[in-house]
């Protein structure tokens, strides 16, 4: 269902703006609209916003070290005053934890570079004398690099006037030169021509060997106080609960610091826009009235060109299945939501694509268990609920089917062909199809009767009649017709109605579809271009051909699977067999599991994808925007008080 | 001994099936993994979005080790069987294998290049994750048809 949204306008005294604001976002059922014209004083979200990006950044800290919460493990729970009580001492801990992680990034940068320089001396290290001793004098120019060893040879040519030392020999040689400063720019030169590369010593006192001594004593210590940094971030990980909870503190506070930059004022009252769904509007007068009497409230319908955000309201049973619709689009707000009836279809075709009841058993008490343990929210909660109603639906289609983790039910249970109860897609996959497309032909006719319900609601029968109904005539006709001559003992006259219903929906379309155009000729050209539209309805059912596709391949990988842990357990020798058999309980296990996971994962996607192309796109108006109420967004905790 | 072609053609059948329907997979799973590691590199946080997208096209090679399967078992590959495969029904087996090999190795390939791109998608815009998914899905849709005929053709095969 949509809920109608209410355009809220809220004025009053100055002094009560942050009182009103304290109690209305707990209510999470006002969205503020930003007042643009004038701009507030921003120091208070700047405030908070800074505390929340302390709060994260040492939450990010932390991220590596202590214990995480597990899979199962639900978030702790804790009321507002709690967590607000936490603030303080969490961005103590914060700037401790920041300047902690600062030394450790500094002792980690100073050790990076030692280890460069102790690289770069290597070569050098049987230097004999001390480093600064290179810089040369008033007659003597000493040069030091590196040289590729085959070049060592050319220097002979200058050995009138060099004296050449060599440091280190490998495939590039460490070498120093020494020669007179009135011959320092020859030996430059020449030395150009070679691979030469110029090596400077770094500022470092003591021979070469003294300096990498120094640097690596250097580099323990770093390594032992950057241990030491380590340990003393890691004893802070068991505040990260703490941590967690004043992070969503400090978003709730800048939330509202947020929402109070966006409210307008005058000289002495404030004035607050905003969306309110219809059936919230007596809370949010609750709350005004428990903070003053002096104040002025409107609430009225959206006027044109006013775009309401779109929010829905559903069953606990249909609630869940709104995350799905969520990641196609929002309803339009003056659509339909189109959820509740999508709700059944995604539940049944999820399972025919599955269809083992044991996988099926698995998804139900995997996500019974997590919503139990993990307390989800959300997204999650709803995705979870949504597989956990999909396994219910795998384990009824793996009974009718008669497959459990790919086995014959009839192996199981030692009965003879009581299933599957419905049909064996192994040995009659024409009859499997045919369930298929039937099943098809109804997800596709009931979102055409949607979008016939919608256009009488709006008035306009055309519509319905003509671009819809003529529609339902001819799939139905088509199929009487087609259908009725393979199943023997009907009348013939049911094929003949079948043609003239499909007869009468073409031409109803043919004479109509272009009923906008005056010209007679234009009219039949837009019914014949409208008719061409069969081959997409066509597409349409055959795209049902995946739920056949995808249960077998579920069905056949488990067998499969069954087949090969078989081989392993059938070996004559005893000792192989034990072995065989150890060997086989693990991998069918793991096999299974991994089975189960991707199939789930192509169930739910391909389930999807018939909602939202083959169902939805015969009615659904997409292109709501969400609705982000000031609420208490907690992603750490999980908020007692609401 | 003369060679018996109806086991050979039906053992060609599997392995084409099994063989390119899985290097199609391959292909679109690294592409898809390249892009996913250099997002994660990026924000470790969207390990699990891109790990599913990163997954879409592996399905391909399930489909052609589930078509080989059905092959092998039909022909008795997998162990002792008593009926002999006639080289009709094994060149039959063999041309049941097609759809998939032919199908799955390309939309494999382009379901990769798909995922990749929905991976830099949900880099930018993580809330749009479903959109993602469901374009990456619609090319799989031709692997599933191929499946399905595939699976049909080796079904009507008499042995």
């Amino acid at each position: 269902m949509i809920v109608q949204m209410k355009r809220l306008s809220l004025v009053a005294h100055k002094s009560d703006e942050q009182a009103l604001l304290k109690e209305l976002q707990p209510l999470g059922a006002v969205e503020v609209i930003p007042e643009t014209e004038e701009t507030r004083d921003q120091s208070g979200l700047d405030a908070a916003q800074s505390n929340v990006d302390r709060l994260s950044e040492a939450l990010n800290i932390l991220k590596p070290y202590g214990k995480k919460g597990g899979l199962l493990t639900a978030a702790p729970e804790a009321s507002l005053q709690e967590i607000r009580d936490k603030m303080p001492e969490a961005l103590r801990l914060s700037s401790e934890l920041e300047m902690l992680q600062k030394d450790l990034q500094y002792c980690r940068a100073q050790a990076d570079k030692n280890a460069g320089i102790i690289e770069t001396l290597l070569p050098w290290k049987d230097f004999p004398s001390d480093m600064a001793d290179t810089k040369g004098s008033k007659y003597v120019r000493y040069f030091t690099g590196l040289l590729d060893a085959e070049d060592v040879p050319k220097l002979e040519e200058l050995k009138d006037i060099i004296e050449v030392q060599i440091v280190s020999e490998a495939k590039t040689d460490a070498i120093l030169i020494a020669c007179a400063e009135s011959d320092a720019k020859t030996v430059q030169n020449y030395l150009k021509s070679l691979s030469w590369t110029e090596f400077s010593f770094p500022k470092l006192s003591g021979t070469p060997q003294e300096a990498i001594d120094r640097l690596r004593e250097e580099n323990d210590a770093l390594g032992n106080e950057a241990q030491q940094l380590i340990g003393k971030i890691e004893e802070k990980s068991t505040f990260r609960d703490n941590l967690g909870g004043a992070y969503d503190a400090a978003v709730i506070e800048r939330d509202r610091a947020e929402a109070a930059t966006e409210i307008g004022l005058t000289e002495c009252t404030f004035h607050l826009e905003g969306w309110v769904p219809e059936d919230r509007v007596a809370d949010v007068k609750a709350a005004v009235e428990s903070v003053t009497d002096a104040y002025y409230m409107d609430v009225r319908d959206p006027e044109e060109g006013e775009v309401p955000p779109s929010v829905v309201r559903n069953s606990d049973f249909v609630e869940p299945f709104e995350a799905v619709t969520n990641l196609y689009s929002r309803p339009d707000p003056r659509g339909i939501d189109a959820t509740p009836y999508m709700t059944p279809f995604y539940i049944l075709l999820f399972g025919m694509m599955l269809s083992d009841t044991g996988y099926g058993l698995l998804l139900l008490i995997g996500g019974l268990l997590f919503l139990k343990l993990k307390k989800p929210t959300g997204m999650m909660a709803s995705l979870a609920k949504v597989i956990t109603w999909g396994g219910l639906s795998t384990i009824i289609w793996g009974f009718l089917t008669g497959t459990f983790f790919g086995l014959d039910f009839d192996v199981i249970f030692g009965t003879n062909n009581v299933f599957p109860i419905l049909v064996d897609p192994m040995s009659d996959p024409i009859m499997m199809l045919i369930l298929c497309f039937g099943l098809g032909v109804l997800h596709i006719l009931f979102g055409v009767g949607l979008k016939i319900k919608m256009s009488l609601e709006q008035g306009d029968w055309q519509t319905a009649v003509f671009d819809n109904l003529s529609w339902v005539l001819i799939i139905v006709g088509l199929i009487m017709f087609a259908g009725s001559s393979s199943v023997q003992g009907l009348p013939p006259v049911i094929s003949k109605i079948g043609l003239v219903l499909a007869i009468v929906g073409a031409v109803m379309i043919l004479l109509f579809k272009g009923r906008a155009k005056k010209n007679v000729f234009g009219r039949t050209v837009a019914g014949l271009g409208e008719l061409y539209q069969v081959t997409s309805y066509l597409s349409d059912i055959l795209s049902y051909a995946r739920l056949f596709a995808l249960g077998i391949a579920t069905g056949v990988i488990a067998s499969v699977f069954n087949q090969l842990c078989a081989m392993l357990m059938s070996s004559p020798n005893i000792i192989l067999k034990i072995l065989g058999t150890l060997v086989a309980c693990a991998l069918l296990v793991g096999l299974h599991l991994f089975n189960l996971a991707i199939n789930t994962l192509g169930a739910f996607v391909h389930c999807a994808r018939l909602q939202y192309v083959e169902f939805y796109g015969k009615f659904y108006e997409a292109g709501g925007r969400t609705f982000q109420p000031l609420g208490y967004n907690a992603k750490h905790v999980r908020l007692t008080d609401k | 001994m003369a060679i018996q072609w109806g086991f050979v053609f039906a053992a060609l059948g599997a392995a084409l099936a099994a063989g390119l329907a899985g290097s199609g997979s391959a292909l679109g799973v690294g592409i898809a993994g390249q892009a996913a590691a250099g997002v994660v590199s990026g924000d470790p946080d969207r390990f699990g979005s891109c790990l599913l997208l990163q997954l879409l096209p592996g399905t391909q090679g399930i489909y052609g080790l589930l078509i080989a399967f059905v092959i092998a078992s039909k022909a008795g590959l997998l162990g002792a069987s008593g009926v002999a495969v006639q080289a009709t029904q094994g060149l039959q087996l063999l041309m049941a294998s097609l759809p998939i090999a032919i199908g799955g190795l390309v939309s494999g390939i382009a379901q990769g290049k798909v995922a990749a791109s929905g991976i830099c998608l949900v880099a930018k815009k993580p809330e749009e994750q479903g959109k993602a998914m469901l374009m990456t899905v619609m090319v799989e849709t031709y692997a599933v048809l191929s499946l399905l005929i595939s699976f049909l053709l080796v079904n009507g095969v008499q042995v």
